[in-house]
């Protein structure tokens, strides 16, 4: 079977910096990816690489088989890869439900018609757990919920693979075991997942395959119990504390 | 996409109501005058606010297009077109120009997307001054003299404002507006949602470039007389920013009410007091710009609120 995800060689530099270094890596389809590593790693460069905000400086990026390299984010989208924003970016003025519709009505490789878009983006709030607050602006929403819409949006474009960038950070820990169901019910729906994310408890406890980048560089890709035991990746980020847990 | 029932029914009424004056009083030329220039303000000003409010992109070179409109039925008319056969044709020279033009700004953002138009509608000024076999250069343009009735002028100005107001009205509750608000408000967001930003801003800035052309072609034919420092002039560009901020940026309503403003203090002011309209004009920038980012229909839609509560 054709992964859902493959990476050959993805790098890219900003001038004289490089964020994300001959990056290798296939993600079957189905299940959880993880990708962890302290801040300026490259993760969510890495992440735009492939969903098209970025074009990446070597290398190339698959999706089912299909080349993407270089391709727009909007036509990423399109085909079925969707990315979620770790500083959250809801169209503020929209209310949450039109919001959704965004991705309803743009998203997705076949288009939609008004009312199918519509039902799709209630189908979704309903899913998420967004049905309540509808109709009020996405600016009056919680940092909660705002990361939730992030989610809907994305998933009202009915991708194959969604890229999570830390949907988890900031939240309280009754939010985050709220989310962490949601990331869990979108994976049994055979979405694919890779998820971005500092808040290890959920990383261990979701990821069937955990990534660690560091300097641009993969430098672990395991389970995530052989991960935590990797050295290099205790030095690099979890930290010794982590390593005796 | 929030439909309002009230307001729907406005427009056709008060767009019959306005047609019924020159059958009414198609003597009082003054009145007819009025409504010509107010209809052609709003019907640009309406177009203006397609790229403007609703896409976001603020720009100070839409005379570019009016002129331009201008020139192409001056010059076919000159040729023995009839005028009215030119208007089509003089929007979408407006629009083509908007498509060579827009491709490479568009691509900037806010006040830089703002500066670049400013150069468009500048070059525009000083090539037509300068190609005078065209345009008759500095020595201006004369267009024939057997024109229409002013009452005719009235309903052409009337239908131009009616067409531009409902391909705003449709585009604003289409998929094509919420993608033109989504990538207003988040371009970045927008397109990782699978939004085409750069068509669908393409797109807003022909449409509204191809309604301002067209505007421009009937003025001319009212005019008779082109020279590039009017239809060209930068004043005519900070004209249709200035209504869509006044009556509110991006609302439906805004450019209407605008443009009606807009058109009567400069009207009222301009025979005494030469200069006095500009300072009405800043002053009411100013207030809106601290009080009232939604301009007159903010306010209007304030006030209407208020009446419901206190009913």
């Amino acid at each position: 079977m054709t992964a859902a995800l493959t990476l050959e060689h993805l790098t890219k530099r900003f001038g004289g910096l490089v964020a994300v270094q001959d990056v290798t890596v296939e993600i079957a389809a189905g299940g959880i990816t993880g990708l962890i590593g302290p801040n300026g790693a490259g993760k969510t460069t890495l992440f735009r690489v492939i969903t098209g905000g970025v074009r990446p400086s070597a290398g190339r990026a698959l999706y089912y088989g299909r080349e993407i390299t270089g391709w727009s984010a909007h036509a990423v989208c399109r085909l079925g890869a969707c990315v979620t924003h770790q500083i959250v970016r809801p169209f503020a003025d929209l209310t949450v439900l039109e919001n959704v519709l965004v991705g309803a009505a743009f998203g997705g490789s076949h288009r939609l018609g008004g009312l199918t878009a519509r039902a799709e983006a209630e189908a979704v709030l309903e899913f998420t757990g967004l049905a309540r607050r509808r109709d009020v602006l996405a600016s009056t929403l919680t940092l909660a919920e705002r990361k939730r819409l992030e989610i809907a949006r994305a998933l009202a474009t009915r991708p194959r693979v969604l890229l999570l960038d830390e949907v988890l950070a900031g939240l309280t820990p009754a939010e985050t075991d709220q989310a962490v169901a949601l990331v869990r019910a979108i994976r049994d729906r055979g979405i694919t997942i890779v998820m971005i994310e500092h808040v290890m408890r959920a990383v261990m406890d979701l990821s069937d395959r955990v990534l660690v980048l560091n300097y641009g560089r993969l430098i672990a890709d395991g389970l995530p119990a052989e991960v935590t035991r990797n050295p290099q990746v205790i030095e690099a980020y979890l930290g010794r504390d982590f390593g005796v847990m | 996409m929030r439909a309002a029932r009230p307001a729907a029914l406005a427009a056709p009424v008060i767009g019959i109501l306005l047609a019924l004056v020159p059958v009414i009083a198609p003597r009082n030329v003054s009145l007819l005058n009025l409504g010509f220039f107010t209809f052609l303000y709003v019907a640009r000003g309406v177009a203006w606010n397609i790229l403007g409010g609703f896409a976001g992109y603020i720009s100070f070179g839409y005379a570019a297009f009016f002129g331009l409109g201008a020139y192409t039925t001056a010059l076919l008319w000159l040729r023995g077109w009839a005028p009215v056969a030119t208007y089509p044709l003089a929007g979408l020279v407006a629009a083509a120009f908007s498509l060579v033009v827009g491709a490479p700004t568009l691509r900037l953002v806010g006040p830089y997307f703002s500066i670049a138009t400013i150069g468009v509608g500048e070059a525009m000024r000083i090539l037509a001054l300068n190609l005078d076999r065209v345009t008759g250069g500095a020595s201006g343009l004369n267009l024939p003299t057997t024109v229409p009735s002013k009452g005719w002028f009235y309903t052409a100005a009337l239908v131009c404002a009616a067409v531009s107001f409902a391909i705003a009205a449709g585009v604003r509750r289409s998929r094509f507006g919420l993608g033109l608000q989504a990538l207003r408000m988040d371009q970045e967001a927008a397109e990782s949602l699978g939004v085409r930003t750069a068509l669908f801003k393409n797109l807003a800035h022909i449409l509204s470039a191809f309604l301002v052309g067209a505007c421009g072609g009937l003025e001319a034919t009212y005019l008779q007389y082109l020279h590039p420092d009017s239809v060209f002039g930068f004043t005519e560009s900070i004209s249709l920013v200035l209504i869509t901020l006044i009556g509110g940026l991006g609302t439906l309503w805004g450019p209407v009410l605008g443009a009606a403003v807009f058109y009567a203090v400069q009207d009222y002011l301009l025979a005494s007091y030469p200069t006095l309209h500009l300072l009405v004009y800043g002053v009411l920038l100013i207030l809106i710009l601290l009080f009232e980012p939604k301009g007159l229909a903010g306010l209007a839609a304030r006030l209407w609120r208020r009446m419901q509560v206190s009913r």
